[in-house]
């Protein structure tokens, strides 16, 4: 007799089979290679050098290729620029490769739309156009660029000479003009240098936006935090001077809100303190008497009304400032910054000169390769060509003019313009290429081969990461093939590169050479230093005196500011999944370009967080959700730049707006020529509103034990943790180990862990919130993308996820808190699962077996942490996005639970190594992906078995707790407070 | 009883029961039958036609080819690896160098099209198996693999999770989830 459990079994068996053998699987079939390269291993990664492309910086990379494809950027340890670590834009390079948005062949328009042509199709047309162009005379080619390694900029340059034209234009939006021009004015460079940020005591910043776009994020960002480490009691200090806070803002020990274009006026104070106590006697007297003059303009009574700032705040910033060893003063951001942009640069850089005329901070020696973008006025004089006929053919080049500059420039009708012929080399519809004639799609830096110095001294090398995706060519075989004449003797730019680079350093004498620096990611040298060619002691007083004469008063009106976004720059990561899923660190908003703006405007104007506003300036309108922030002086309003396209691609077009079209119709005054801000805008409440996809449940912490920060002076004090108790208070640091066992109040017996116990410190003192770690993670694992709409219903999948809390007092005041799972000893979400699918293994891991799990959502709702994420759909991979899956981690389905994992596979490989080589795991061998990436190395991982390990000597730090430790959980994620200090 | 009028009985049950009869015949003959078509023709005893029709019964019996010289990573890396074309021809342009599937072979090489193998072992993909570690642990390919060298195409395996489990809790090794086979 057959009981009713067989008869199911047997009966489901047999319905399974039936289904099975009726859906035969497609993807049965192995594919094996015709010749096997060299290196490849199948199942083992190969790691190629090469450097990141995604900002003027030039960051080294290593890139992880499995099977030929490539699915993880790391840092190059080796690079002197980053030194290992990327930040979140970086991470994200892999999605502007496998971009699924991507043109596939050449396209020519035609008045029925785009037809597809083959790449000699292409190529002929150019050289048609071009010789035509040529014949006709001389500079009727223009050829538009973001920047480039000197080894293209020279190729490219060559080739337009061949078709008797001037150079490329270098077209970088936030093009540090004004900072350029107030080099030039004091030192004679007309370029961008570097500054010596980790060895300041006192760092004062006029609105550069060092964490986030300013010159070298990644690195600036490791310097920072060097000198805000704790030293021997003391940490650096460090202000932000400007009307907004950006993320570097909230990062400052105080940011010092001053009206827009102001800032002018508090460091022309802080000269004038300069002059008073006495530090400027190294001035000539002329350059002193015009600087007395200029200052005296603006008694401090003045200034402080004009500026809005309050006297106690200045006067701490100028007692900080003028008691400290080795200040350093920064200039205004590379975009933000108004009708005094450069006066404000000039301002800084003699505040500087008076503060130490040696200037030991400043690196003349090291120039940033972005300072070869050109001037905001030359780029109007071409667009002025383009319209005025002067111009035959344009070409243009990871540059989207028609998105990043207003309506006003004329930029979109020069374009349509049929007299130009314009030939685009984007890989996606952009704004700018939809008015192109010709599209001739090229590779994608991480697919070509190239050479490109961020900064003197460390020159990057950049080579093929994967095989061709598609038949596109590399732009500097096009220009080789087009180039007039051919008047250069390479066939490919492969093998022009090692002779360009040789022509200019003489670096490949062998083979063996250019194979060396091919492994190092490139070769790496410190120049030596030099002197300014111009002594700031013999800068004309005149100069002075006209830079600061027709200084422009604040702005009448509300402003409105563009902001280099820390996730799309200038909007070229607009169309990056990732980059718009992780949201803004300061709003904690994905998706969406909220418009910020202080309370007391948005009480003003009668909205609230996520009401939608009007913005109109110059004749344009776009419409923003506002969202007020403390860390905005009233009147202010703050966009990131980035979004609003109406093409690039599926995860940019018609996501959020671009406050760019409003930057048109302003002042222009000698200097700063470019504006990201615009006056006298009117705003207007539209009664509607929309949902803000944002992750943050709440902007405080309400008190609880989550986001900790402990004054610099109570630091001093011998560590006193007091009677440990059962209050949030007083609950003692419980570690995850048996050691961390009390029969008195466990409930629970301890676990056994066989050799390691992997724990995770985070130092909350040196997290930024940059969220390159998330970026990283979402790399790493696997993690679905799910879009504004399902944020919106609170469905995000991030494993790693930077809280950001607002003090409740001083919502200007910000702490970023790093949460992931925290791998509980006493795993709440363990003991409420019905098939045990969270699971504590003997290292001591919440393992959730993804193949268990039948989505009950239990532990989820008994997770105190809230990081257990629930996969509501399948997500999608749209081709070829699919190629950048790690293989090594599972990609999870509808219906099941995931988390952090302490990147497992991670953990994994080290035991791997560990077992061949018959020896236990070494501490610092496993590194998961987010503390890998780490821009200030926030992160340590290690286990808390070994006695010897750094994350075992780190939970001894006085600073160390878990949070919401007090419910007995046993965290195995400890942080350390946050160290801040009143200035 | 005598034992005529016992088979008479006898018979007249079964006519008087012959409908159910027959058809519990009928049903019998077409599941023997059904069973002896799947089971007994010779596809079913061996694996899926292959591009190429290669013999691991030559290869890795007759011939002794040892297995990694064809699967070289087995012993450090996740995957085996699978031979490259050339590496076919290593051999093949000296043995049989004109033989039709040589040639065949020669086209795959020359058109450079990876040849479309037809896989038969699986795995359930949140499951990612290491081979590295069980052959450092000396456990031959056959104990999971069966008898190659015995087989000309090899049926290969659907892997469940017993099958792997048994053996790790046999051998006492790694039994947690994430360390030992998921991630």
């Amino acid at each position: 007799m057959m009981d009713r459990r067989t008869f199911l079994k047997i009966a489901g068996m047999g319905s399974m089979a039936f289904a099975a053998g009726c859906s035969p699987d497609p993807d049965r079939k192995l594919f094996s290679l015709v010749h096997a390269p060299e290196d490849m291993v199948t199942g083992q990664p190969q790691w190629y050098a090469t450097t990141c492309r995604e900002c003027p910086a030039g960051c080294g990379v290593i890139a992880k290729n499995r099977e030929g494809r490539v699915i993880k950027l790391e840092g190059n340890p080796a690079h002197p620029v980053n030194r290992g670590t990327l930040c979140m834009r970086g991470q994200a390079a892999l999605q502007g490769l496998y971009d699924p948005d991507r043109i596939t062949s050449p396209l020519r328009k035609e008045n029925s739309g785009w037809r597809p042509v083959t790449n000699d199709d292409a190529l002929t047309l150019i050289r048609r156009k071009t010789a035509a162009a040529a014949r006709k005379g001389p500079d009727r080619i223009q050829f538009w660029t973001d920047v480039m390694g000197a080894p293209l900029h020279e190729l490219a340059a060559e080739t337009m000479a061949g078709w008797n034209a001037a150079g490329p234009t270098v077209y970088e939006p936030f093009g540090y003009d004004a900072l350029k021009a107030a080099n030039e004015a004091l030192f004679g460079i007309d370029g961008l240098f570097a500054y010596r940020m980790e060895d300041a005591d006192v760092l004062v910043s006029f609105g550069a936006d060092f964490l986030e776009t300013w010159l070298s994020p990644v690195s600036y960002a490791r310097q920072f935090k060097t000198m805000h480490r704790v030293r021997k009691g003391r940490k650096g200090i460090f202000f932000h001077v400007g009307p907004y806070q950006s993320l570097t803002g909230v990062n400052a020990d105080a940011w010092v809100g001053c009206h827009p274009d102001t800032e002018t006026i508090i460091a022309l104070a802080l000269i004038q303190i300069g002059l008073d106590v006495g530090r400027a006697g190294h001035l000539p007297f002329e350059l002193k008497d015009t600087l007395e003059t200029i200052v005296t303009r603006y008694p401090k009574a003045a200034m402080l009304e004009k500026t809005g700032v309050p006297e106690p705040v200045f006067d701490r910033l100028a007692t900080r400032l003028f008691q400290a060893q080795n200040p350093l003063v920064l200039g205004t951001g590379a975009g933000a910054y108004g009708v005094n942009g450069y006066a404000t640069n000039l301002a800084v850089n003699l505040l500087n000169y008076i503060l130490n005329p040696a200037l030991p901070l400043f690196a003349f020696e090291q120039r940033y390769r972005v300072e070869t973008a050109a001037p905001r006025s030359v780029i109007r004089q071409r667009v002025d060509d383009l319209r005025d006929g002067q111009t035959d053919v344009l070409f243009v080049h990871n540059a989207n003019p028609v998105h990043t500059l207003p309506p006003d420039s004329g930029i979109a009708a020069a374009l349509q313009d049929p007299s130009v012929y314009v030939v685009s080399f984007s890989n996606v519809m952009d704004e700018t290429t939809a008015l192109a004639d010709l599209v001739l799609p090229v590779r994608s830096p991480l697919e070509s081969w190239d050479a490109y110095e961020g900064v003197a001294g460390a020159l990057g090398i950049q080579q093929p990461t994967l095989g061709r995706l598609s038949e596109a060519p590399a732009l500097g075989d096009v220009l080789l093939a087009t180039a007039a004449g051919g008047r250069t003797a390479a066939d490919s730019y492969k093998t022009y590169l090692p002779q360009a680079m040789n022509r200019h350093s003489g670096v490949i004498g062998q083979v063996s050479d250019w194979i060396a620096i091919l492994q190092a990611g490139g070769r790496f040298t410190s120049p030596p230093a030099v002197v300014p060619p111009n002594d700031p002691a013999r800068i004309d007083p005149a100069v002075v005196s006209q830079a600061f004469n027709g200084l422009a008063d604040r702005p009448k009106g509300p402003v409105l500011i563009a902001a280099p976004s820390i996730r799309y720059l200038d909007g070229r990561g607009a169309n990056k999944s990732w980059l718009n899923e992780i949201p803004d660190p300061l709003t904690q908003i994905a998706w969406q370009t909220p418009v910020l703006l202080h309370p007391d405007t948005a009480a003003d104007l009668k909205v609230t967080a996520g009401d939608v506003v009007t913005l109109e300036a110059a004749g344009e309108t776009l419409e923003a959700p506002a969202y007020d922030w403390a860390g905005v002086v009233p009147g202010v309003m703050v966009m990131a730049a980035g979004q609003g396209h109406t093409g690039l691609g599926r995860y940019a077009r018609n996501q959020g707006s671009n406050p760019f079209r409003l930057m048109g119709g302003t002042p222009r005054t000698t200097g700063s020529d470019v504006l990201f801000m615009a006056h006298a805008i009117t705003v207007k409440a539209t009664g509607a509103s929309v949902k803000l996809a944002a992750t943050s449940g709440s902007r405080v912490q309400h008190d609880r034990k989550i986001a900790m920060q402990i004054p610099l002076q109570e630091l001093r004090k011998p560590t006193d943790h007091g009677k440990p108790g059962l209050t949030m208070w007083d609950f003692p640091l419980t570690l995850p180990i048996p050691e961390g066992y009390d029969h008195k109040r466990d409930f629970y017996p301890p676990h056994d862990h066989e050799g390691y116990r992997w724990a995770m410190v985070v130092d909350l003192d040196r997290c930024i919130g940059c969220n390159a770690c998330a970026a990283a993670c979402y790399a790493e694992n696997n993690i679905g993308v799910v879009g504004q709409e399902r944020i919106v219903e609170g469905r995000e999948m991030a494993w790693l996820q930077i809280q950001r809390y607002q003090d409740a007092e001083d919502g200007a005041r910000v702490n970023f808190l790093p949460m992931m799972c925290q791998q509980c000893d006493n795993a709440p979400c363990e003991s409420v699962c019905p098939v045990y699918a969270p699971h504590h293994n003997k290292e001591g891991l919440n393992n959730q077996i993804y193949n268990r799990c039948i989505g009950t959502r239990f532990c989820s709702q008994n997770c105190p942490y809230k990081v257990r994420r629930f996969n509501w759909y399948s997500w999608e991979w749209p081709k070829p996005l699919d190629l950048q899956l790690n293989p090594d981690v599972t990609v999870r389905a509808k219906g099941v639970m995931e988390k952090c994992s302490f990147c497992i596979q991670r953990i994994k490989a080290a035991h791997n190594v560990a077992k061949n080589e018959k020896r236990p795991v070494r501490d610092g061998e496993v590194v998961p992906a987010c503390m890998q990436t780490c821009p200030t190395g926030a992160i340590a991982f290690g286990s808390l078995m070994d006695p010897e390990s750094r994350v075992r000597k780190l939970v001894d730090d006085p600073r160390a707790y878990q949070v919401m430790g007090y419910l007995n959980t046993k965290p195995a994620v400890i942080y350390l407070k946050k160290v801040v200090q009143e200035v | 009883m005598d034992p005529i009028a016992f088979l008479q009985k006898k018979w007249q049950g079964l006519v008087a029961n012959a409908t159910p009869l027959f058809w519990t015949a009928v049903s019998i003959v077409l599941v023997a039958a059904f069973l002896f078509f799947f089971y007994t023709p010779p596809q079913s005893m061996i694996g899926p036609e292959q591009p190429i029709p290669f013999s691991h019964r030559l290869h890795a019996g007759h011939k002794a080819i040892q297995c990694q010289y064809c699967h070289p990573y087995v012993g450090h890396s996740n995957h085996p690896g699978l031979p490259p074309v050339e590496k076919c021809l290593h051999c093949h342009n000296y043995i049989i160098a004109n033989h039709w599937w040589i040639q065949e072979e020669h086209r795959y090489f020359n058109t450079q099209t990876p040849t479309p193998w037809v896989k038969v072992n699986f795995l359930p993909e949140h499951v990612l198996f290491n081979h590295q570690r069980h052959i450092r642990f000396g456990i031959e390919c056959q104990a999971c693999h069966g008898v190659v060298e015995a087989q000309d195409r090899i049926k290969g395996k659907h892997f469940k999770m017993g099958f792997c489990i048994n053996c790790h809790e046999e051998k006492k090794v790694n039994l947690g989830c994430w360390l030992a086979c998921h991630s």
